[in-house]
C-alpha cells in the first residue's frame, strides 16, 4: 500500500509538466485502482450472534438496553407499556415478530449491524459516526455530527434514528453499550437474555459458533447460511434464522458493501485531486487564449459604439 | 421584435415597487419568519420528515434540484468561454445572477436543514474531513464556488452601476476593472471545475442509498447524469428567464442568440436521453420500466416530458419562434427537475409503508427562499445592467435619464461615452 502510493506520487511528479495530459491521469487512476483496498474486518472485531430459533420474544433485551443507555421508555403508542413501533430515538434495539399465513413464525432482533464497511460512516462528513479501527464498533460522537441525517439515508438496515424535537437533536443507534464496554462489561442485551439467543464475543469466535450450530443441525437453518459473514461486505452482528432472511427484514444487498460498490469511481476520480487539477489547468489555458480575443473584441466595440465596455 | 444584443442594459422606465415584487417580498418574509420557528421548535414539528424519509424538500428540492437550474453560469459559461460561442457572452450576466441566487439560497437551505449547525466549524479543519463523503464534497465545493468564483462573476455589473452613478469613483472602478481582468481567466476556470465536481456529487449523494433507490434511477453513472442534467437545466432556465423577461418588460429579443441557446439545449437533452437509454439497457434495469407500478409510471412521465421537450426544441430550431422556444425550455425544465428529484424521494423506498409529504411550513419556507431569489432578480434587473439589449437601447436609456432623472436605478447617469473619448 505505502509503496504503491509512493509510486503513484512519482508518476504524478514525473508527469508534472504534462499534468493535464490524459496519460498522467490514467496512470494515476490505475495507480489508485491498484492501491484500493477491500475493507478488512478489524483485528479485534467485536460482534453478536443472534439465533432466531432460540429467541422467545420476551423483550428482556429491549428493556435492558433502554436502561443501560439511559433512554426514556417509548410509551408513545401505549401509555402503560414500553411499546415502540420501530427503532426510534428512544429505542436502540427492538424485537419484531414475523408471521406467515401458514403459521410459521419467527422473532427478529433489530439493531445496528456494525457493518465491516459501514455506509453510515462513509456518508458522514466529519466523522460523527465512526468505526473503531480495533474493535470495529460504530459509535456516534455529537462533537462531530452536524445533524444532516445522511447516515439515515445511507444505512441499508434503517438503523440510525434522529431526535426530531428541539434544537439539540441527536443520532440514536446501538453502539454495543460503549459505556459498559469501557468498564469491561458486555452489552446489556447479551447479559440478560434468558435463552442466550443473542450472545456477545469476538466476531471470529461467533462465526465459528454459528457454523458449528449449522453443522450440528443440518436443514434447521435457512440456506445453512450465517447472515453477515459476507452480506453487504460483512457485518459484525451475525444472524441465524429458520425463515428466509428477507422475511425478517434483512435485505439481500449482495456481497459488496455499499461504499465499495457505489463510491469506487468517486474515490478514483477524486484521488489526490489529480483530475480536478488537470481539468483546471486545461480550462485556464483555453480560457486565457479565448480571453485575449474577447478583450480585443470589447475594445473595438467600445470604440465603435462609444459605450463603456462590459465584461 | 427583432434586435441584436450587444450589451446588458437595465430595465429602465418601470417602477420597482410593483405588485408582483411586493407579493414575492411578502412570501419571502413569511418564509424567514417560519425559519425562526424551525430553529426554535426543531425539525420534527416544522417538517414532514421522518426517520425513513430523513431528507425533505429543503435538501432534495431546494438544494439538489434548484442548483441544477442555477447551473447556467456553468453550462453557458463553458459554451461561451471554452467552446468560444462568442454571441453567448451577452447572456452571461443573466446566467451568473440567477445561478448565484439559486446557489446562495440552496446553501441557506442546507444550513437550515441540518440539526446541529454549530458543528460546522469542522468545515475549517480539513484534516477532520471525511474526504469520501459525497455530502462533504457538495458542502465544501458549493460554498467555495458560490462565495468565490460565482460571487466575483457578479461584480462587473455592480462596477458598471458605480461607474455610471458616481462619476467621481470612476478611477477606482477602472482600477478594479484591471484587477478583475487580470484574474478573470483563472477565476472563471475555477467556476467550471467546481460545479462539475459538486453537481456530480449531488448525484453521488443518492449512490449511498444503494438498492433502496429504484433501479431505474440507481446507477453508478448517477453523478454523470446529474451533472449533465444540470447543464441542460441551466440552459433551459436562462432561456426561460430571458424569454419571460422580454415578455414582461417588453424587451426585444435577439433571435440568433436564443436560437443558439435552443440548439445547444437540444443537443444536451438529446445526448442525455441517449446516454440514459444506453445505461439502462446495459445494466438491464430497463426491464423495470415495463413493470406495472408507480415507479415505471414516474419513469415514463419523466422520459416522455423530456422527449416531447426535445422535439419542441427541434421544432423551435426550425421555426425560430420564441413561443415554441419558451414551451420547449419549460418542458425541459420540468422533465429535468423530475429526474433530479425522483431518486431522492419518489423513487427512494427506505422501507415498506414509509411515506413523506412536505408539511405546510416546509413548503412555505421552500417557497419563501424561491420568492426571495425572484424578488432579488426583479430588483437587480431594474438597477443593474443584467439583461441583454442593444447599444441603441442603452443610448435611449441615457437620453431618457438626462431628461427625467431617477427613472431607474441609474439615476441621472452622465454620458458613458466619455470613456471612449478619453475623460
Ligand atoms: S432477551 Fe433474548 S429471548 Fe428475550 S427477546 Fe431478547 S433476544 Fe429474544
Ligand atoms: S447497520 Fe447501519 S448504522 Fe449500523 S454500521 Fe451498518 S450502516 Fe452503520
Ligand atoms: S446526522 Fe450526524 S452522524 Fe449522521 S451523517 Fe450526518 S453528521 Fe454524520
Amino acid at each position: 500500500m505505502e509503496i504503491s502510493r509512493r509510486e503513484l506520487f512519482q508518476k504524478i511528479t514525473t508527469g508534472g509538466a504534462a499534468i493535464a495530459a490524459s496519460g498522467g491521469i490514467s496512470a494515476a487512476l490505475t495507480g489508485v485502482a491498484q492501491a484500493e483496498e477491500t475493507p478488512q474486518v478489524p483485528p479485534h472485531a467485536l460482534g453478536m450472534l443472534y439465533d432466531a430459533t432460540l429467541c422467545i420474544g420476551c423483550k428482556t433485551c429491549v428493556v435492558a438496553c433502554t436502561q443501560a443507555n439511559g433512554l426514556t421508555p417509548d410509551t408513545r403508542t401505549d401509555p402503560l407499556h414500553q411499546a415502540p413501533a420501530d427503532l426510534n430515538n428512544h429505542t436502540k434495539t427492538i424485537i419484531k415478530l414475523y408471521k406467515e399465513a401458514d403459521g410459521q413464525t419467527s422473532f427478529v432482533k433489530q439493531q445496528c449491524m456494525h457493518c465491516v464497511d459501514p455506509a453510515c460512516a462513509a456518508a458522514c462528513m466529519f466523522g460523527g459516526l465512526k468505526k473503531d479501527k480495533n474493535t470495529g464498533v460504530v459509535t456516534w460522537n455529537g462533537k462531530y455530527c452536524v445533524g444532516c441525517r445522511y447516515c439515515e439515508v445511507a444505512c441499508p438496515y434503517n438503523v440510525p434514528k434522529f431526535r426530531w424535537e428541539g434544537f439539540n437533536p441527536e443520532i440514536v443507534k446501538c453502539e454495543f453499550c460503549k459505556d459498559r464496554l469501557a468498564k469491561g462489561q458486555e452489552p446489556a442485551c447479551t447479559t440478560v437474555c434468558p435463552r442466550k439467543a443473542v450472545i456477545f464475543g469476538l466476531r471470529e469466535d461467533l462465526l465459528k459458533e454459528a457454523k458449528r450450530r449449522i453443522a450440528a443441525n443440518p436443514g434447521k437453518y435457512h440456506e445453512d447460511r450465517v447472515f453477515g459473514e459476507h452480506e453487504g461486505g460483512g457485518t459484525q452482528v451475525l444472524y441465524l434464522s429458520h425463515v428466509p432472511f428477507d422475511k425478517i427484514g434483512l435485505p439481500q444487498p449482495g456481497n459488496e458493501s455499499i461504499p465499495q460498490k457505489y463510491l469506487k469511481w468517486q474515490k478514483r476520480l477524486y484521488s489526490y485531486l489529480v483530475l480536478p487539477a488537470g481539468l483546471y489547468a486545461v480550462l485556464a489555458g483555453t480560457i486565457r487564449k479565448n480571453w485575449k480575443d474577447h478583450e480585443e473584441h470589447l475594445e473595438e466595440e467600445e470604440k465603435a459604439s462609444g459605450l463603456r465596455a462590459q465584461l | 421584435m427583432k434586435d441584436t444584443w450587444q450589451r446588458d442594459v437595465p430595465v429602465f422606465n418601470v417602477p420597482i415597487w410593483t405588485r408582483p415584487f411586493k407579493f414575492f417580498c411578502g412570501l419571502a418574509g413569511l418564509g424567514m419568519i417560519l425559519v425562526v420557528y424551525r430553529e426554535i421548535a426543531g425539525l420534527g414539528p416544522a417538517s414532514g420528515m421522518t426517520d425513513a424519509y430523513a431528507w425533505g424538500i429543503w435538501k432534495t428540492f431546494n438544494t439538489m434540484v434548484l442548483t441544477g437550474l442555477g447551473s447556467g453560469a456553468f453550462a453557458i459559461g463553458i459554451a461561451a468561454w471554452i467552446f468560444n460561442k462568442k454571441n453567448l457572452h451577452v447572456v452571461m450576466r443573466t446566467a451568473v445572477l440567477t445561478s448565484f441566487l439559486a446557489y446562495a439560497f440552496g446553501l441557506c437551505m442546507l444550513a437550515i436543514d441540518v440539526g446541529r449547525p454549530w458543528n460546522f466549524y469542522w468545515f475549517f479543519v480539513p484534516w477532520h474531513w471525511n474526504y469520501h463523503s459525497p455530502l462533504l464534497e457538495v458542502a465544501v465545493c458549493m460554498t467555495v464556488y458560490a462565495s468565490i468564483p460565482l460571487f466575483l462573476e457578479n461584480i462587473p455589473p455592480i462596477l458598471d452601476f458605480v461607474y455610471d452613478r458616481w462619476p467621481d469613483q470612476r478611477p477606482l472602478v477602472k482600477k478594479l476593472d484591471k484587477v478583475i481582468v487580470a484574474g478573470f481567466p483563472y477565476v472563471v476556470s475555477l467556476a467550471y471545475v467546481l460545479p462539475a465536481m459538486h453537481q456530480s456529487s449531488l448525484g453521488a449523494l443518492m449512490l449511498l442509498g444503494g438498492n433502496r433507490v429504484y433501479p431505474l434511477w440507481q446507477t453508478p453513472f448517477l453523478p454523470l447524469l446529474y451533472v449533465w442534467a444540470a447543464a441542460f437545466l441551466g440552459f433551459a432556465f436562462v432561456t426561460t428567464t430571458l424569454l419571460f423577461s422580454s415578455m414582461m418588460w417588453n424587451r426585444a429579443l435577439d433571435i440568433d442568440v436564443m436560437a443558439e441557446l435552443n440548439r445547444l439545449t437540444m443537443w444536451l437533452v438529446g445526448l442525455w436521453l441517449v446516454f440514459r437509454a444506453i445505461d439502462l439497457t446495459l445494466r438491464g434495469s430497463i426491464l423495470a420500466a415495463f413493470r406495472f407500478n408507480i415507479f415505471a409510471a414516474l419513469f415514463w412521465i419523466e422520459i416522455a416530458i423530456l422527449i416531447y421537450g426535445w422535439s419542441k426544441l427541434r421544432e423551435a430550431g426550425n421555426t425560430r419562434s420564441p413561443r415554441t422556444m419558451f414551451y420547449a425550455a419549460l418542458l425541459v425544465l420540468v422533465g429535468g427537475m423530475l429526474y433530479r428529484f425522483n431518486p431522492t424521494t419518489t423513487a427512494f423506498q427506505p422501507k415498506a409503508g414509509a411515506f413523506y409529504f412536505p408539511s405546510a411550513i416546509e413548503l412555505l419556507v421552500s417557497i419563501g427562499f424561491m420568492s426571495l431569489g425572484i424578488a432579488i432578480f426583479l430588483y437587480a434587473a431594474k438597477v443593474l445592467p443584467i439583461l441583454p439589449g442593444s447599444n441603441e437601447l442603452a443610448r435611449k436609456m441615457e437620453a431618457q435619464q438626462a431628461t427625467q432623472p431617477g427613472i431607474s436605478g441609474f439615476a441621472a447617469a452622465p454620458r458613458a461615452g466619455q470613456f471612449a473619448t478619453g475623460d
